[in-house]
């Protein structure tokens, strides 16, 4: 087992450094069989513990931190949750690192690409497996670092360079939280091992864990980008389009999900802080599907979907659901990844058109995209017998079996998002694929680029890893059955998980509730099958060509919650940094500076005007010098 | 005859004001300047020597010795120095070597 997780971290970090070291001298296929081949390695490493796993285990490697009582060693914990974890990861990651070779067949930086790609993979995995909060805290920076990396990975354009550092900065603020977090923890329980720290929550009064559970919180919210720390992701698309696969939407945003699942028996000591984050996955699962309405870009829509879909999976952390969410996190991480190789193909096919409303018809172009993007398209609304309608409405269910007027009316608004979901969604499937081809030429494209269905061509590998992910996703429901179809897998595995409390429902209850879950995901279908299916699809694409006003507007633009940063956050900063650096710096410091340096000059100056240049000038004065000290000396004397 | 160690102070004194004077008003040219050098060391030699006359110990004269060794040395180096100048400026005039001047 030991060796097994030592393979599973070193591989992807060996790809990444020999990568980052020699890959530019290395040929190109070597490159990427490399990086390929130390993601399918980790996979079946994965695998292979997964078959020796018996009971939870700790893994000592080596010593890392150690100062006093301050132990940290690099030390790996396997159970349940991370086991599942880890498994999606490398199987998720190896199936879009095949994918990034072909889709950046064309891009001259493949080294620099791998290199990072795995490094994150490296990362995301340290911070999986994790048995202390040091070293997951190495991981969750690890992962942020590559994924600014990769988000500005197209660095010569500004708005590239822009996305990458708007996410760096904002998720910060979450890191800071989670680094007072752990310095807090270490003072109040002198340890920071997960294991040992899960099981001391007793210790303390409430406040103190809700505190805790606030500052995980927080920290969650900027990895995982909920409000209100989500401004980053959507802009996060500027990335190539496996990036944002991998990265913003299979796996290192749901890090702060596994965050809160990990600590749950820690922070679920506290009523207060389960309420405070299942509200806030409750609006933020809103909040993003009101926004994915409005989207045009094909990117931005997922990126909404994707924050929507973190929100309840945080609604089930609330909620107290770990296997839900968890279950909810692995289904959505392929449906999820699905979507984004899906739109990959259809960008490349669109000769890098991102905008849904100048696509269309591709059903009949791109057939072998369609029909796995439809998989988990399907996934993504939550149509019933669908992984996606399964997991989402085991987190439904728990929120409805939690009680009380806040959980009530979170069930009411995960379900009221659920058929915006479905709307959106389908909103965004009929744009791109339904009607007829489009006949106008595009307008920023040359007509040489666009010549009818012929020209549209997606590499045959990039459509095929789309397979496994749409049968995964599907299919994904028989992990977790509920429990009228049988027992769930996953909940049985993840129950030995410290922490969990299943509250088993009654089978009616549960029936019903799946039912108003069904006749919700259909109703959304509906909706949008009436706006954007058939002749209405004309009308649309005409009312999209002038600017969108009101409503439209204000989801189109994310409720504005950029202009309010900017307002809230970015001007006073400005501001204050330009009265730092024009009144203090320049005036104070600078100016007095500038005066100390003058008066030196001056003075210099002054003192240069006796050197005459004349020898006997010289002469004269020490002649004159040594006289004064003779009558000195003759005047003592005397 | 002794001659009174005042009156060779007093010689050297004038002698001495004289080398000064002369190193500071001919400045027109080195090598007076080099001369008037010369003569207040002479100066300070004969200081030393009516010194070693008076308490009939050997060392003022050593150090006249000393001296002499000295200003030969020195004198070599200074025309030698004089020569160059006057290459690069063709003039002796010290006035016109300022290019140090602050």
């Amino acid at each position: 087992m030991k060796l097994y997780l030592a393979l599973i971290l070193l591989l992807p970090l060996l790809g990444g450094v020999v990568n980052a070291v020699i890959g530019r001298k290395l040929p190109r296929r070597l490159s990427e069989t490399l990086a390929c081949g130390v993601v399918g390695g980790a996979f079946v490493c994965a695998l292979l513990a997964f078959s020796a796993y018996r009971a939870p285990v700790k893994v000592e490697l080596c010593s890392w931190l150690a100062a006093f009582d301050f132990k940290a060693p690099i030390s790996l914990y396997l159970d349940p949750l991370s086991l599942v974890m880890m498994l999606m990861i490398t199987f998720v990651c190896g199936l879009i690192h095949l994918y990034s070779v072909a889709y950046m067949a064309d891009d001259p930086d493949y080294a620099r690409f791998f290199a990072l790609l795995n490094l994150f993979v490296f990362a995301m995995l340290t911070l999986v497996l994790a048995e202390n909060l040091p070293l997951l805290y190495l991981g969750w920076e690890g992962v942020g670092f590559c994924s600014y990396a990769l988000i500005g990975f197209w660095y010569r354009e500004e708005k590239n360079a822009t996305a990458g550092r708007k996410a760096f900065i904002v998720t910060r603020v979450g890191d800071t939280a989670f680094g007072i977090a752990i310095v807090w923890m270490f003072q109040l329980f002198n340890t920071v091992s997960i294991t040992e720290l899960n099981g001391m929550g007793f210790l303390m009064p409430a406040g103190v864990i809700t505190g805790l559970g606030l500052l995980l919180l927080v920290s969650a919210m900027g990895k995982s980008a909920q409000m209100p720390l989500m401004v980053w992701l959507p802009d996060a698309m500027a990335g190539p389009t496996p990036v944002s696969a991998l990265i913003h939407a299979a796996t290192m945003v749901t890090a702060g999900v596994y965050l809160l699942a990990r600590m749950l028996p820690l922070v679920g000591g506290s009523v207060a802080a389960l309420a405070v984050i299942a509200l806030t996955g409750g609006v933020t699962a809103f909040y993003a599907a009101t926004c994915a309405l409005a989207q045009r870009d094909l990117k931005r829509i997922l990126a909404y979907s994707t924050i929507s879909q973190i929100g309840y999976m945080m609604l089930g952390v609330g909620a107290g659901a770990i296997t839900a969410a968890t279950f909810h996190l692995l289904i959505h991480a392929f449906f999820k990844a699905l979507l984004f190789l899906g739109a990959g193909c259809i960008i490349t096919a669109m000769h890098h058109e991102q905008d849904i409303f100048r696509m269309g018809g591709l059903r009949k172009s791109i057939p072998l995209t369609f029909w796995p993007f439809l998989a988990g398209a399907l996934c993504l609304a939550g149509l019933p017998l669908t992984g996606g309608f399964f997991s989402k409405d085991a987190i439904l269910m728990a929120v409805w079996l939690k009680g009380g007027p806040l959980y009530s009316g979170l069930y009411g608004l995960g379900l009221f998002t659920a058929l915006l979901t479905a709307i959106y969604t389908f909103r965004m499937v009929y744009l791109v694929f339904g009607g007829g081809h489009s006949s106008e030429p595009l307008p920023t494209e040359t007509p040489l680029h666009h010549q009818g269905g012929g020209s549209l061509r997606v590499p045959r590998l990039m459509e095929w890893i789309l397979l496994p992910l749409a049968l995964l996703g599907l299919f994904g429901g028989v992990l977790n059955l509920p429990a009228w179809l049988g027992e769930g897998w996953l909940g049985r595995f993840l129950v030995t998980q410290a922490g969990i409390k299943e509250t088993g429902a009654l089978h009616a209850l549960e029936l019903a509730l799946q039912g108003v879950a069904a006749v919700i995901a259909l109703l959304g279908v509906a909706i949008a099958h009436l706006r954007y299916g058939g002749a209405r699809r004309r009308e649309r694409l005409a009312a999209a060509e002038t600017p969108p006003t009101g409503l439209t507007a204000f989801c189109l633009h994310g409720w504005y919650f950029d202009a309010l940063y900017r307002f809230l956050f970015i001007r006073p900063f400005e501001a204050l940094a330009r009265i730092l650096w024009e009144r203090f710096d320049e005036g104070v410091i600078d100016d007095s500076l500038d005066r100390f340096a003058f008066v030196l000059g001056r003075t210099g100056q002054g003192l240069g005007s006796w050197t005459t240049g004349r020898v006997s000038a010289y002469i004269l004065s020490f002649a004159a010098g040594a006289a004064l000290i003779l009558g000195y000396l003759a005047w003592v004397v005397l | 005859m002794i001659v009174p160690l005042l009156h060779v102070l007093i010689l050297a004194g004038i002698l001495f004001v004289l080398g000064l004077v002369c190193v500071l008003v001919w400045r027109s040219n080195i090598i007076m300047m080099l001369i008037g050098i010369e003569v207040m060391l002479n100066a300070a030699m004969l200081a030393f020597v009516g010194g070693a006359n008076r308490w009939g110990m050997a060392d003022g004269q050593v150090f006249a010795l000393m001296i002499m060794a000295m200003t030969s040395a020195e004198v070599s180096l200074a025309l030698a120095l004089v020569v160059y100048l006057h290459r690069r400026k063709r003039t002796v005039n010290t006035d016109e070597f300022s290019e140090m001047k602050g």
